[in-house]
């Protein structure tokens, strides 16, 4: 008999369970329970029964499953819900996440690698955890003559302004998290904030590569923020809106990629070098500078930068997405919510069970759901495919292209969406 | 009224700040668990592929592509004031594009002298 664990005792295990128990209760005690009443007295109670619902009685419903769905309606209306869980960052993060380990896996199809394989059995599928596991248990070094505080900053200030970004972008009717007029001119705005943040970091790391790299990056970003800015006016010049909800409700029947498809491919181009990917991805470029200004980054501090690029690559897509490919519309193909539910509750045989609140989430919401996923992962594909195809373009090359080619083609773009407003195709009167 | 114009914007800054005060914990953990015992000078200097730097880290740095920037800050204003256009193009009489195409081909023209002196590197 081979002994795996030689040193086991069963008193001991017994034991290890019951003080797993004793902290559990006691975290949940101490911790769990007041976030949870915190919670509850933030939100906006419903009213059942004709009684308005207070967060004591509510906090012993939460006991009750039956019971529990209408408070969760409830703290699903709050700005809490929206900017932690579901159009905001829990979402963004997810499919963030989800963005990595494919990309990862799809490069090494490309290279005719396998990619991550060993963690998790399956495909490794649990590379990432794995990998933030590591990052997380890393030293950070900070170099001896750095500018700590900027330092420090510096990668959560990163992940802090993706998520920013993130929270204008509308998902499904309804489901947006700042739901602005003037949407459009905050992304600009917030878009304004990147170069800022990475040539602080740069200048504070007290480096030579990571000096040269934040200068390719401003240099770049600066240089792309004007073909990006030029190529979505048409889009607004036929829309008559910058609000990105009104955006997408225009595009009820034809998404404008169908009549501006110059003003796409350029926000694509721009979108990509904005992102620092392959074939624009100078500020890191890994062959000649190192890591670019990343280079002094290490352990954590360089996960966050990671979750904040790919949060950023994340909102870039859902961008192209809403602006162009029609945002949440789409054919239903969500089935309705099962009516009998509603009526006469969930039947097991002779147990049935009357669920108030149940359709929690609307037939429309997961439709636009769906399809606003669908599109933003073939975008997010087609970004990361010119990384396993293209080279690295020169940043003379790179200039070249921003101010000459691009710029010229936004104007082009401009004079379409002049064209056919004028010649009644769009706008009012034209097809809707 | 200026209140309510800014607040729309109060769930941009609160998922700014979630995000800023959902990640800052990381790095705290990160600096809890993490080993730091085994300290030198050598472990502290900025990273020259294995090199002793030599020199000062914030170096002066030739930016050699001056009269792009000076193009940047013409054409981000531009820009914008294209956007208040367009915004309202819908609404705007049709002989208010005069005008605006006039705006475009002078700036066009100082574009044009614009990346006519990028192509002069002896005076950069």
């Amino acid at each position: 008999m081979s002994v795996i664990a030689p040193d086991f005792k069963l008193s001991e295990f017994i034991k290890s369970l019951f003080d797993n128990a004793f902290w559990g209760l006691m975290l949940m005690v101490l911790v769990g329970l007041p976030a949870i009443m915190m919670v509850l007295f933030v939100i906006e109670m419903p009213v059942i029964d004709g009684e308005l619902l207070t967060p004591f009685l509510a906090f012993t419903w939460l006991a009750d499953p039956t019971r529990t769905l209408p408070i969760v309606h409830a703290f699903m209306a709050t700005d809490m819900f929206r900017v932690m869980v579901f159009p905001g960052f829990g979402f963004a993060a997810l499919l963030a996440a989800g963005t990595i380990f494919v990309e990862r896996k799809m490069l090494a199809k490309l290279q005719l690698r396998v990619g991550p394989f060993y963690c998790g059995k399956v495909e490794g599928i649990l590379q990432l955890m794995g990998d933030g596991l590591k990052l997380i248990s890393k030293e950070i070094i900070i170099p001896a003559k750095a500018d700590k505080p900027l330092f420090w900053a510096a990668p959560v200030l990163f992940v802090a302004t993706a998520a920013a970004f993130v929270s204008l972008i509308p998902v499904a009717p309804g489901w947006v998290v700042a739901d602005i007029d003037m949407g459009l001119l905050a992304v600009f705005a917030i878009i304004g904030f990147f170069p800022i943040i990475t040539i602080l970091s740069a200048w504070s790391a007290n480096s030579k590569y990571p000096f040269i790299g934040g200068i390719r990056a401003l240099f770049q970003m600066v240089s792309f923020e004007i073909p990006l800015i030029l190529s979505l006016l048409g889009v607004v010049m036929v829309t008559g809106t910058l609000s990105l909800s009104g955006i997408v409700e225009s595009q009820s029947s034809f998404p404008w990629i169908i009549f501006l498809p110059i003003g796409a491919i350029v926000f694509f181009i721009t979108m990509l070098a904005e992102l620092e990917r392959i074939p624009f991805d100078l500020p890191e470029a890994e062959s000649e500078i190192v890591a670019g200004w990343l280079t002094e980054f290490s352990g954590m501090m360089y996960g966050l930068v990671q979750l904040g690029t790919y949060l950023k690559l994340y909102a870039f897509a859902a961008l192209f997405t809403v602006l162009f490919l029609g945002g949440w519309h789409g054919p239903m193909i969500v089935p309705p919510f099962p009516h009998e539910i509603i009526t006469e509750g969930i039947v097991m045989g002779p147990v049935s069970a009357q669920i108030p609140g149940l359709p929690l989430f609307t037939q429309e919401m997961l439709n636009g759901a769906l399809w606003f996923v669908l599109k933003t992962v073939g975008v997010i594909f087609f970004i990361l495919l010119p990384r396993g195809v293209f080279p690295r373009i020169r940043i003379d090359m790179l200039l070249g292209l921003g101010w000459t080619k691009l710029i010229g083609l936004c104007f082009v773009n401009v004079f379409i969406a002049l064209g056919l407003l004028y010649a009644g195709v769009l706008g009012p009167g034209g097809l809707q | 009224m200026v209140g309510e114009l800014a607040g729309g914007y109060g769930t941009v800054v609160l998922m700014f700040g979630f995000a800023a005060v959902a990640m800052a914990p990381a790095l705290v953990v990160s600096r809890m668990v993490s080993p730091r015992k085994r300290s030198n000078p050598v472990k502290f200097l900025p990273m020259e592929c294995g090199q002793v730097p030599s020199g000062a880290g914030r170096t002066h740095f030739m930016m050699q592509y001056y009269p792009y920037i000076l193009m940047f800050v013409v054409f981000d204003v531009m820009a914008i004031f294209l956007y208040a256009w367009g915004g309202s193009l819908l609404s705007l009489p049709r002989d208010a594009t005069l005008p605006m195409m006039g705006f475009l081909g002078i700036m066009f023209g100082a574009m044009a002298f614009a990346l006519y002196q990028t192509g002069r590197r002896q005076i950069w």
